[in-house]
């Protein structure tokens, strides 16, 4: 969807798009690193779980609608601003349909390293523990690596 | 694999540098590939949310 809605950003210089793309990028790192006044700024979401009862109805279908609903958006809690960034930078950037989904792949990659991380530590409640200590250091890296990668990529 | 190699190699931590690294070192020659690893990273900083 997002590259389909780019071409109306073509026109519009290389330099000033991938300007554009950093600049966000920054206030994004600034926002998660919790630097005042960027810390406070909201991200859209509709901030409501999946209820749980959806999986114990039929759980095939249940967990392809959990899955649905989490993946798109339609109810989650959105905990980091990297993800806004990149859809944003796919808006602008104008770079093909390729990239758009090698980028949402990527994107479903990263979703998927968590559970797959926990599982292969063998101790899932101390993992938890690790992962919640390192979350600010995830998040802002997130958005940091990317704010360099868009900085090489528009160079 | 011995408790104190497991816990490295499963280190929250590690996916974040991974595709950190590679969207680094393939932006000059893959910048695809780069893209792909954004995605990434921004689907991984999604860790601490359900």
């Amino acid at each position: 969807m997002l590259w389909l809605f780019s071409g109306l950003f073509a026109p519009l210089p290389s330099d000033s798009r991938y300007g554009a793309i950093l600049a966000i990028a920054v206030v994004a790192v600034l926002r998660d690193a919790g630097v005042a006044p960027f810390a406070s700024i909201p991200l859209p979401q509709n901030r409501r779980q999946v209820p749980q009862d959806v999986l114990q109805r039929d759980l095939p279908r249940g967990a392809a609608r959990f899955g649905f609903e989490l993946g798109t958006g339609v109810r989650t809690f959105v905990s980091a601003t990297a993800p806004y960034v990149v859809a944003v930078a796919l808006l602008l950037a104008n770079e093909g349909p390729l990239v758009a989904l090698l980028t949402g792949l990527g994107f479903g990659l990263g979703r998927a390293a968590t559970p797959l991380l926990r599982y292969a530590s063998g101790a899932g409640e101390p993992w938890d523990e690790r992962l919640r200590t390192r979350l600010r250091a995830i998040t802002v890296s997130a958005s940091g690596l990317s704010a360099v990668a868009f900085l090489v990529l528009a160079g | 694999m011995n408790d104190a190699a497991r816990r490295w190699a499963t280190d929250p931590l590690l996916p974040s540098l991974g595709f950190g690294c590679v969207a680094l070192v393939a932006a000059a020659s893959w910048p695809v590939l780069t893209w792909a690893m954004i995605g990434g990273l921004a689907g991984y900083s999604l860790s601490g949310s359900v």
